[in-house]
């Protein structure tokens, strides 16, 4: 039985009326009168020199009320693409009309000159001699290149048991490479602890490969959208969906050079974010750019199409990654060298890539990460940013090594994993983590110890692991007359994340969840409050909340004991009214009649200010089970059962918690076997749901989530953030279950049925 | 755009309109009419999020021109609940934590709706294939299909 009464219980989420019957409201059903509808010229090649924008036939169609290019950006900030375009579908002009239909008409009447030039869409094409540049002059001292360590040649993939014909290509090409320079890169990252050389001489099993994730997107359903509108007096008001209003508002103070206070960002309820709905300019700069020349509301609402071609998915790469291990199952090294596709600008997680040794004792790591320019959009944040790709790598490979040993998976996982107390590569010791709990949790519940296989089934195993971040926040609380509780506050809620911070708020004013209500504000009345990434907002806002709590909880005490003329010591707040301790005469006054004398004292009214910025996190493992039946024939995989367990500290809404899991590893799923953004010399290729495709109820049976509680010592109530964990491990999950089924593994995602049947041809079969 | 006249019937009110041929069912409910339940995840037809029911019908109101659905019988999202009634499909959604951004929930509440009032006795995997023209980001589906069960269940048992 648990000691608390909300927390801790699944309730309806607050926004559940809303959400179920169309009243919840997104960016793009805000409509304010005398709206303009925006649209955003884009470039028509993956890279070009720019000649000329003639915008004259566009302006002559009725109902067109403005066309904006880079000229009409006074802060000289980059929004519009003005010499030359990096990437397909990069921006260009933008264009407000009175109508849709009229806006994107205006918007094919620009004429663009264009000189097309060469492209580069592979990394490891991006960074030879003989690759175009994207950034600086053409010569080879440009400003990004960087002085190899030499290190590309000695790492090799392992070839007996790599048949990828992409890799093949790849490693061609870098042993005729001539130079000892790289190109395009646009960031570095090194790690190295302990000797890996000695580690490896140590091991009796080596194990080498090469390992290929793709660029996927996001795919929140609701596509980009501002609505902006500038006054007179030059105050903007967004309406914006996005993660982070806050950030927002710097980012367009920072980039139109207009006072912070001059901007409202007004959050609206968000279609999906996962960390793609961070960005300043994609959407919410032309917006106000368009409304403050037009003297009207502008709304600008990408298509999905433009959401592939530029919106900001995340990054693919290629790892190289080498593991050492002994016969008797000890990991003793591990090298990994990544190549991160950028693309057009800098900014993917390269520094995820240490997220290659897991959570496993590894005496000797080198990691050594670049970034590289590629002609595709930029990237962003996806579901623990940087993870999936790493662990896909380093997860795939501990298998090859438990396989090559002899021992099964599960228990050379439970055998390498750290314990607390362990030095962290990081410095400092290993908190208590529930990582050999969420491991056997799932094992016990997929039933992994006494499984079965027919012919073409099997069974694989991953874990993965994720810390949440945290960030600055402010709650306020304000207890009313009819002793009902309102929240205020300015983070976006983030699928449950208002309901986990209602019920906490509930649980301390000893209310019940249906009395507390609660507010998000824009950022011109809300205590700023950090993005809805990260899965912060429950730990950090979670915290806020609690504080907040504690200070109406003590104002609530005060007013009782002048009440009650007692000290406020002997006072108890339970079931939502003040009770004497022990008094021989039990005397108790409820939470509105304090709430209704609080009026008329000198102390005022009863609002608790929750302020909180940073505390330790504590990690959290994910571990999946997937059973698999692979056709041979078809190459294609079905997903017979897929069971995934989390250590969540402590689950402050099951209901939602579940739901995290289960979205979290279908994702990852997704990407293990449908998902990749594609690109030819003009770019994306496949910008749609027909091409690109992610999952539907027609493809998974039902995922079984299992909840593992290791409380977080700084989580609220020993929670952790649990959005992010369970997409890192579900990528080698699938591969190791594919090889089980087949034999042979599949080291480039992701594992479509084409890819399984040239595997099973290169093997003979 | 020369305009045509249009009398479409959205949850049992008549709307007796003017609509330029090219607007599709999708904005002339969000647009004109100023019903936004209605989503636009795709505009392609391939995403559901703009799922309405027409004359009993479940369809992607961004693949319907608005001048064809003239005369005809249109239910949304927001003509589901009665009465201050949800509807046992939103209630299933609620209970079963069949939602989380919502953006998708609409076109799978009426997609749902449709599927039941033709068949509630469908097994889960006809649901889950019958589903398959609508995406969620969120739930990985385990949950919606929960909820459809349920509701299935509750229709059929009160019918």
């Amino acid at each position: 039985m648990s000691e608390y009464t909300v927390v801790g219980q699944t309730v309806a989420r607050v926004d559940a009326v809303e959400k179920v019957t169309g009243a919840a409201q997104y960016g793009a059903d805000i409509h304010p009168p005398g709206m303009l509808y925006g649209k955003i010229v884009r470039s028509k090649h993956a890279h070009a020199n720019i000649r000329s924008i003639d915008t004259s036939e566009a302006e002559k169609l009725p109902g067109v009320r403005a066309i904006i290019t880079q000229d009409d950006v006074p802060s000289g900030r980059r929004v519009f693409a003005t010499d030359k375009v990096l990437y397909l579908g990069e921006p260009l002009a933008a264009v407000a009309a009175t109508d849709p239909d009229i806006a994107e008409e205006a918007a094919e009447r620009i004429k663009i000159d264009y000189e097309v030039l060469p492209v580069v869409q592979d990394v490891m094409e991006a960074i030879k001699p003989s690759a175009p540049r994207l950034h600086g002059d053409d010569t080879k001292d440009g400003p990004n290149r960087r002085e190899i360590s030499g290190q590309i040649r000695t790492l090799s993939r392992d070839k007996e048991n790599d048949h990828s014909d992409e890799i093949s290509k790849l490693e061609a090409g870098l042993e005729a490479y001539p130079d000892e320079v790289y190109y395009n890169i646009s960031a570095e990252s090194h790690t190295e602890a302990g000797d890996v050389e000695k580690g490896f001489a140590e091991s009796d099993v080596v194990v080498e490969d090469t390992y290929v994730i793709p660029r996927v997107h996001q795919t929140y359903m609701e596509p980009h959208v501002s609505v902006a509108s500038a006054d007179s007096s030059g105050k903007i008001t967004v309406w914006a969906s996005t993660q982070g209003p806050f950030a927002i508002r710097s980012g367009i103070a920072g980039t139109l050079g207009i006072p912070l206070t001059q901007i409202n960002v007004i959050g609206t309820t968000m279609g999906g974010g996962f960390g793609g709905r961070f960005g300043v300019i994609i959407t919410h700069v032309p917006a106000v750019l368009l409304s403050q020349k037009t003297g009207r509301p502008v709304r600008v609402q990408m298509t999905r199409e433009e959401e592939f071609t530029d919106g900001r998915p995340a990054p693919g790469c290629v790892i190289k990654l080498k593991t050492g291990a002994t016969n008797d199952g000890r990991i003793l090294a591990r090298e990994a060298l990544a190549f991160w596709d950028s693309g057009s600008v800098s900014g993917a997680s390269i520094g995820s890539t240490i997220r290659v040794r897991g959570v496993y004792k590894i005496p000797n790591l080198k990691v050594d990460a670049y970034g590289v320019h590629t002609n595709k959009s930029g990237t962003a944040a996806y579901r623990a940013p940087g993870a999936p790709q790493a662990i896909f790598a380093g997860e795939s490979q501990l298998d090859e090594i438990a396989e090559r040993i002899g021992m099964d998976p599960v228990k050379f996982r439970l055998m390498n994993m750290r314990e607390e107390g362990d030095e962290v590569p990081a410095g400092g010791s290993e908190p208590k983590v529930g990582y050999k709990e969420t491991l056997e949790a799932v094992a016990d519940a997929a039933g992994w110890w006494d499984r079965e296989a027919d012919e073409n089934q099997g069974w694989g195993v991953a874990v993965g692991d994720w810390t949440n971040g945290c960030g600055p926040g402010g709650v306020y609380v304000s207890v009313h007359e009819d002793g009902s509780a309102r929240i205020f506050h300015g983070s976006m809620d983030i699928t449950g994340t208002d309901t986990a911070i209602s019920q906490i708020i509930a649980e301390i004013l000893t209310v019940p969840y249906e009395s507390v209500t609660i507010r998000r504000g824009d950022t011109d009345s809300a205590p700023y409050s950090t993005g809805s990434g990260g899965s912060v907002v429950t730990f950090t806002m979670g915290n806020t909340a609690k504080l907040a709590a504690e200070d109406a909880h003590r104002r609530i005490l005060e007013l009782a004991s002048e009440r009650l003329n007692t000290n406020v010591d002997d006072l108890e707040l339970k079931d939502g009214a003040v009770h004497i301790i022990s008094a021989e005469q039990p005397k108790s006054i409820s939470l509105g009649e304090l709430a209704a004398y609080s009026l008329s004292t000198t102390g005022g009214p009863i609002v608790g200010k929750g302020s909180f910025a940073r505390q330790a996190s504590t990690p959290a493992l994910a571990a999946q089970i997937a059973k698999v039946e692979v056709d041979p024939g078809t190459g294609r995989t079905r997903v017979l059962k897929l069971v995934a367990s989390q250590d969540v500290g402590f689950a402050i809404n099951p209901m939602a918690v579940e739901g995290q899991i289960e979205g979290g590893t279908v994702q990852g799923y997704a990407w293990a076997m449908m998902e990749e953004m594609q690109y030819g010399d003009e770019g994306n290729i496949n910008p749609g749901f027909v091409d690109y495709r992610v999952p539907t109820s027609a493809d998974l049976p039902t995922v079984e989530s299992v909840i593992v509680e290791v409380p977080a010592p700084n989580g609220p109530y020993g929670a952790k953030g649990v959005g992010e964990p369970p997409i890192t491990p579900t990528l080698a999950t699938m591969a190791n279950a594919v090889k089980d089924a087949i034999g042979i593994r599949i080291t480039e995602l992701p594992i479509k049925p084409e890819k399984v049947v040239d595997a099973l041809k290169s093997n003979g079969r | 755009m020369a305009k045509l006249p249009v009398s479409l019937t959205i949850n049992s009110d008549e709307h007796d309109l003017l609509i330029e041929p090219r607007k599709t069912l999708l904005a002339v409910l969000r647009d004109t009419v100023g019903l936004t339940g209605t989503k636009e995840g795709c505009s392609t037809g391939d995403c559901g999020a703009c799922t309405v029911i027409v004359d009993g019908k479940a369809v992607t109101s961004c693949m319907v021109l608005a001048v064809t659905a003239s005369g005809k019988e249109i239910t949304t999202i927001e003509g589901l609940a009665s009465d201050g009634e949800l509807h046992p499909v939103q209630q299933a959604f609620i209970n079963t934590g069949g939602y989380q951004c919502g953006f998708c929930t609409p076109g799978f509440i009426m997609a749902s709706k449709a599927l039941i009032d033709e068949n509630p006795d469908r097994t889960e995997e006809e649901f889950r294939h019958a589903l398959g023209g609508n995406i969620c980001r969120c739930t990985g589906y385990t949950k919606i299909l929960e909820a459809v069960l349920k509701a299935a269940e509750e229709i059929r048992t009160t019918a």
